[in-house]
């Protein structure tokens, strides 16, 4: 009796021990193979987001099948332009207007009631109602334009293809080319490695050039003489991370800059003199690997980020 | 009748070991003939760049196994799973992408204070990856492809806070084109796939261009 029972209990043994190989050998799943060589990029990007002093409104849509550019006017309508469309929103992001353009259009201002758009290599202006009142030359062969600004009677445009920034009159003559690299007068020239290139005017009626490869913004007189540049690079929050860097940037009704990357997808301010104050928006806010979130600042201070990767206009308000 | 039937067994017999023998002479005859590269790729294997002579073994290849950039996610696999030591898999410069940037997300750790070429500051654990500085601010980054594990740790800082001109390419002079790719089975990506031999890279961003000659630089196209 004692022998069967042994032998039972060796024969179970001998069933479960031959069920675990199987399942050892055909069903078990491999243990996760770690990577020895694993570059933790999102360590790099942990940011404590209760510090923000901004919380993200409603965004709103803009309907089109890419988004490139954004800027608002002094009555708060929003202007956004994409892939073969511009379209004009309310304060709120409800659609006043609408209308196609011929190709991808990169950047829009707009400007004594007319509307700039960068359309790769040449600008064109529509009026209100989204007729087309010119169609300027191609600015040079190779141009990619990424920002324009207006200030009175000039219009600036950066072309990232031939990184130099041209001055227009409104009618369309070109006056002077800026930021060619000049040791006499100690302009270090702009280094674009990928197509985000942005300016705007100052509150001085002086113009901004971000030169990205060198991580910095360029001060500039409306002639092209240099008068003082600030920035550096790091990956920590103050500084301009990554190759190039920022991609876009926006002046605050108080002057000082609102700023956007790509690396490590954040918004930041930094004042007027160019001194690291707070974040506005954290990398976690974004999708990973967004570039070109072009930045917008309408009359009452709320940044608008325009989101490719979400295709959406994205508002942040101060708490 | 018999006669008539086994006449027509022999025949096709015959005609069976005919087909056989003509096909052995020609893939015989085909193996022992040179080939002109059709790479148009700087390769380490041969210094004349586009007119040289591939083993043959790669002449009689129709399709060879390649990885697509664009689905890699850099998981270490390629160094650790390929039958050769050190891998097949290279990381290969797209020259036509790079922004010859002085601060190369793919070349410098992230923490590194200052941009030099100490050990301390470069990301690949091989230093396999070398700067030459070109002219204020631009600096060149070239692979050298015998230190190189094809580990992807460059291709992912160059993806994230670059262009993405860095990319890994399985080296053909290296390959052994085997039957069922080491690699390609425990790929988590799904990155590995057979490709035709005429065109055996995949290059994101600037397709089929050259990897060398071409350095022209400049943005990527929106």
């Amino acid at each position: 009796m004692k022998s069967k029972i042994i032998i039972i209990a060796a024969i179970v043994m001998l069933i479960a021990i031959m069920g675990y190989m199987a399942w050892d050998l055909f069903l078990s799943a491999p243990p996760e193979a770690k990577n020895p060589w694993e570059y933790k990029v999102g360590d790099l990007k942990r940011v404590d987001s209760s510090i923000l002093n901004y919380i993200e409104m409603k965004p709103f849509k803009p309907e089109m099948e890419e988004v490139h550019g954004v800027d608002v006017d002094s009555s708060g309508t929003i202007y956004v332009v994409g892939k073969n469309r511009v379209g004009i929103f309310g304060r709120d992001g409800n659609l006043k207007n609408s209308f196609p353009i011929s190709g991808i259009g990169t950047c829009i201002t707009m400007r004594n009631q007319l509307i700039y758009v960068g359309i790769l290599d040449h600008i064109e202006l529509f009026n209100m109602s989204g007729d087309r009142i010119k169609r300027w030359k191609r600015t040079a062969p190779g141009s990619v334009i990424t920002s324009i600004a207006v200030n009175g009677n000039d219009v600036f445009l950066a072309d990232a293809g031939n990184k130099m920034v041209y001055r227009y009159t409104a009618a369309g003559k070109l006056l002077n080319r800026i930021g060619q690299k000049d040791t006499v007068q100690n302009i270090p020239g702009f280094v674009i490695p990928s197509p985000y290139f942005d300016l705007a005017i100052g509150k001085d009626r002086t113009l901004w050039v971000v030169n990205p490869g060198r991580h910095s913004f360029e001060h500039y007189t409306m002639e092209g003489h240099l008068l003082n540049s600030w920035g550096s690079a790091s990956n920590s929050t103050a500084g301009f991370c990554g190759c190039c860097n920022p991609t876009n940037f926006a002046l605050l009704n108080d002057g000082s800059f609102v700023t956007s990357e790509k690396g490590i997808e954040r918004i930041k301010i930094y004042s007027n003199e160019g001194v690291y104050r707070e974040l506005v928006a954290t990398p976690e806010m974004f999708a990973e690997g967004v570039k070109g979130l072009d930045l917008a600042v309408d009359p009452q201070g709320r940044i608008l980020v325009l989101d490719p990767a979400k295709n959406q206009v994205r508002v942040f308000v101060r708490k | 009748m018999p006669t008539r039937r086994v006449f027509l067994q022999n025949l096709i017999r015959g005609g069976i070991l005919a087909g056989l023998g003509l096909l052995t002479g020609s893939l015989v005859f085909r193996s022992r003939k040179g080939g002109t590269c059709r790479l148009n790729i700087s390769c380490n294997a041969c210094s004349k760049n586009g007119s040289c002579t591939l083993v043959p073994a790669f002449e009689t290849r129709q399709f060879v196994w390649q990885l697509d950039p664009s689905k890699c996610i850099q998981c270490g696999r390629c160094a650790t799973e390929c039958v050769h030591t050190p891998s097949a898999v290279k990381c290969v410069h797209v020259y036509a992408m790079c922004g010859y940037c002085d601060l190369c997300g793919g070349y410098f750790k992230p923490d590194t204070k200052t941009l030099n070429t100490g050990a301390e500051n470069q990301l690949c654990p091989t230093s396999a990856i070398k700067r030459s500085f070109i002219e204020d601010p631009f600096f060149e980054y070239t692979i050298d492809e015998n230190l190189c594990i094809g580990c992807g740790k460059c291709v992912k800082g160059c993806g994230a806070f670059g262009n993405g001109s860095l990319q890994l390419q399985i080296r053909h002079h290296i390959c052994d084109n085997c039957n069922e790719c080491a690699i390609a089975r425990k790929c988590p990506a799904g990155a590995f796939s057979r490709v035709p031999a005429t065109s055996p890279y995949l290059l994101k961003g600037f397709g089929k261009q050259p990897l060398s000659g071409d350095k022209t630089g400049g943005p990527e196209s929106f």
